[in-house]
């Protein structure tokens, strides 16, 4: 924010002069009177200059760019996977408007966990650090060994499997319980087969996708 | 252990400089104590724990590294 002050006879005197300098009409100035000025007596005795201040509108104030945002982020994740002390590397790229942050050099398979436990936690703790410092929202994927890619498409397998398995022995059939980004790749794989029907059940961050045959 | 905790908690919280990590070693589990600002516990637990869950699930991996178990208490 930047800030000026003016002086003049009179407050719309002061005002003139700040709309000129400042090469802005009236409407566009935040304008504060600090003093308003006095004509005096006679306008020779006691004449007291008007003062005011000028706030200009925060337009002019950098954002931070997508490129340091992406750099924090990289720096963030990195921080915590050398007090891990892994030697575990992050590339760090954009995509969709989100950071994508992808760990190499992890062979035990360590930062994954099990089911990606590991890798969400290191995803949400990321997410948390970055967004606290921004003003605006971004979404940081966490990868590793292109593990998103591998359980999307082994979630699918099984959403067509047990999708099979319903529509054969008539009766719905379950998932295991499964986190909202999870249950959702179930969903939209089953969405388009006209005999099957899916339904979230349970409480909680965790609910199994129930998948009900159709009666025709 | 401790670094790794002190780290994160740093990060997230409004004052970090009251960001107060011990760690009590024990022979193979060892105790990582979190005591931060009061206005900031919410912010080391998060929405129904999620977020002190995210942050055992990355000790218990560290821990795994070396072979050893540590559990994280917030202390208010």
């Amino acid at each position: 924010m930047q800030e000026f002050e003016f002086e003049g006879k009179t407050t719309e005197e002061a005002i003139e002069k700040a709309c000129k300098e400042l090469n802005r009409p009236k409407e566009e100035l935040d304008i504060e009177i600090l003093e308003p000025g006095s004509a005096g007596i006679f306008g020779i005795v006691g004449t007291k200059k008007a003062k005011i201040k000028v706030t200009l509108p925060q337009e002019e104030q950098e954002e931070p760019t997508e490129e340091n945002d992406v750099d924090f982020a990289k720096k963030t994740l990195q921080d915590i996977l050398s007090l891990i002390s892994t030697e575990a590397e992050v590339t760090a790229g954009t995509e969709d408007g989100k950071i994508t942050l992808n760990i190499y050099g992890d062979k035990s398979g360590l930062l994954i966990g099990r089911k990606g436990k590991t890798l969400d936690a290191l995803q949400f703790i990321v997410n948390k650090i970055v967004n606290k410092s921004l003003s605006r929202k971004v979404q940081v994927v966490v990868d590793s060994e292109n593990y998103r890619q591998r359980r999307r498409e082994s979630l699918i397998q099984i959403a067509l499997k047990l999708g099979d398995k319903a529509k054969r022995i008539g009766k719905p059939v379950t998932t295991n319980p499964l986190i909202p980004r999870e249950r959702r790749i179930i969903h939209l794989a089953l969405k388009d087969d006209p005999q099957l029907d899916t339904r979230s059940r349970g409480e909680g961050l965790l609910k199994k996708v129930l998948i009900i045959p159709k009666r025709s | 252990m401790k670094d790794l905790i002190a780290y994160i908690a740093k990060a997230l919280v409004d004052k970090p400089e009251e960001v107060e990590v011990k760690e009590i070693e024990g022979e193979q589990t060892s105790v990582i104590e979190l005591k931060v600002a009061k206005e900031d516990l919410g912010k080391v637990i998060g929405k129904q724990g999620r977020t002190a869950r995210a942050m055992r699930t990355i000790l218990s991996a560290a821990s795994t590294k070396i072979n050893k178990r540590s559990v994280l208490e917030i202390i208010e």
